[in-house]
């Protein structure tokens, strides 16, 4: 990912390119909404995106170093798979290693929830920096 | 203290570039093709191989992290080639297929095949703006990878089961192969191919054409 910070980190895990997409967006709304210090982060993991939380952890504290979100604390939640069959339309969940559709027993699933990495929120201090 | 609500997509950025990438494509009536598998399971050569079948003019990214090679060897078929090197990373973005397309005259180009970095876990995740998703398994490599690394395979569009001329010389059960797939992904066609010896390659060729018309015709429909 070409980024403002990829550059200078050279991460190796696709959670680092994960951890910088994130800090690149907390930078712009941290702006926007003029806040000094970036303290709380809350993101929703979707489970299918294979996202190991303590690499995106780790990530996410070097990138973030020197910047608004230094030290922030990062919560992470993940949120399982949920699926529509292309056969019969049924909507399930699914889990990471299993796709049957329960109602027509094929395994053509497109994925409709688990299969983002979504940012909730996040909590700051307001001020000028 | 202060709270802001977001619910964004962290991946917008890469999304919104693959996006356009598959625009790009589409508005040059170019099937674009991301080719993903496990390093060795023979891309390469499929491409090699694959592209003077489908006598139409072919272009190629090809990822990886360090080297020509690849690229070099494609080149010497005389098909139009962007190496790009990852260096550390571990996945193609959109990003860098974008600055690869930009390279590329696509005009006339037919197929243009993203050959992704040899990673069965990272690419899986990442839309560069394909239009298809094509995961290559080999039978040297076992004939477990469906279940370890179902995520890639239930993403996939087409799967091709390379160097099937290995299937008597190594224990490679075909059969648990479907298995795995028959709860991980039955809408994915399976082909059995060798790239060496070009068994199985005329039916990969002639799923690709079908391919090209039936999805730029539905990607302009929407438009």
């Amino acid at each position: 990912m070409r980024s403002k910070f990829g550059k200078e980190t050279g991460f190796t895990m696709h959670e680092a390119s994960i951890a910088v997409s994130l800090l690149d967006q907390l930078v712009d709304l941290a702006s926007e909404n003029n806040l000094r210090q970036i303290t709380r982060v809350r993101v929703d993991l979707g489970i299918s995106r294979l996202v190991v939380p303590e690499a995106l952890e780790l990530a996410f504290a070097a990138a973030s170093q020197n910047t608004v979100a230094e030290n922030a604390l990062l919560e992470m939640r993940e949120v399982g798979i949920d699926a529509r069959c292309r056969s019969c339309g049924f909507e399930y969940p699914a889990a990471v290693d299993d796709y049957t559709c329960p109602s027509c027993g094929q395994a053509k699933a497109d994925i409709i929830a688990g299969n983002d990495i979504l940012l909730v929120s996040l909590e700051g201090e307001r001020g000028w920096i | 203290m202060t709270t802001v609500k977001v619910v964004q997509s962290v991946l917008k950025a890469n999304d919104a570039v693959a996006a356009v990438n598959r625009q790009i494509l589409a508005d040059h009536n170019t099937l674009g093709l991301n080719i993903m598998s496990a390093p060795g399971s023979g891309k390469t050569t499929l491409l090699q191989k694959i592209i003077p079948l489908l006598e139409q003019p072919c272009a190629v990214l090809v990822g990886d992290l360090q080297t020509t090679r690849d690229a070099d060897r494609l080149s010497a078929a005389t098909v139009e080639t962007v190496q790009i090197n990852t260096g550390r990373g571990c996945h193609l973005s959109s990003t860098q297929v974008a600055d690869g397309l930009a390279t590329i005259d696509l005009s006339g180009i037919a197929y243009l095949f993203i050959e992704n970095v040899g990673n069965m876990v990272c690419p899986a995740s990442h839309d560069l703006g394909e239009h298809l998703k094509c995961v290559v398994l080999s039978v040297p490599e076992g004939d477990d990878k469906v279940a370890k690394y179902p995520t890639l395979f239930q993403a996939a569009d087409v799967i091709l089961l390379n160097k099937i001329d290995l299937m008597g010389v190594l224990d490679f059960s075909l059969d648990r192969v479907l298995e795995d797939l028959s709860h991980i992904n039955t809408a994915a066609p399976l082909y059995r191919i060798s790239a060496k010896t070009g068994e199985g390659l005329s039916e990969w060729v002639q799923w690709l054409h079908v391919q090209k018309n039936s999805t730029l015709q539905g990607v302009a429909a929407v438009e």
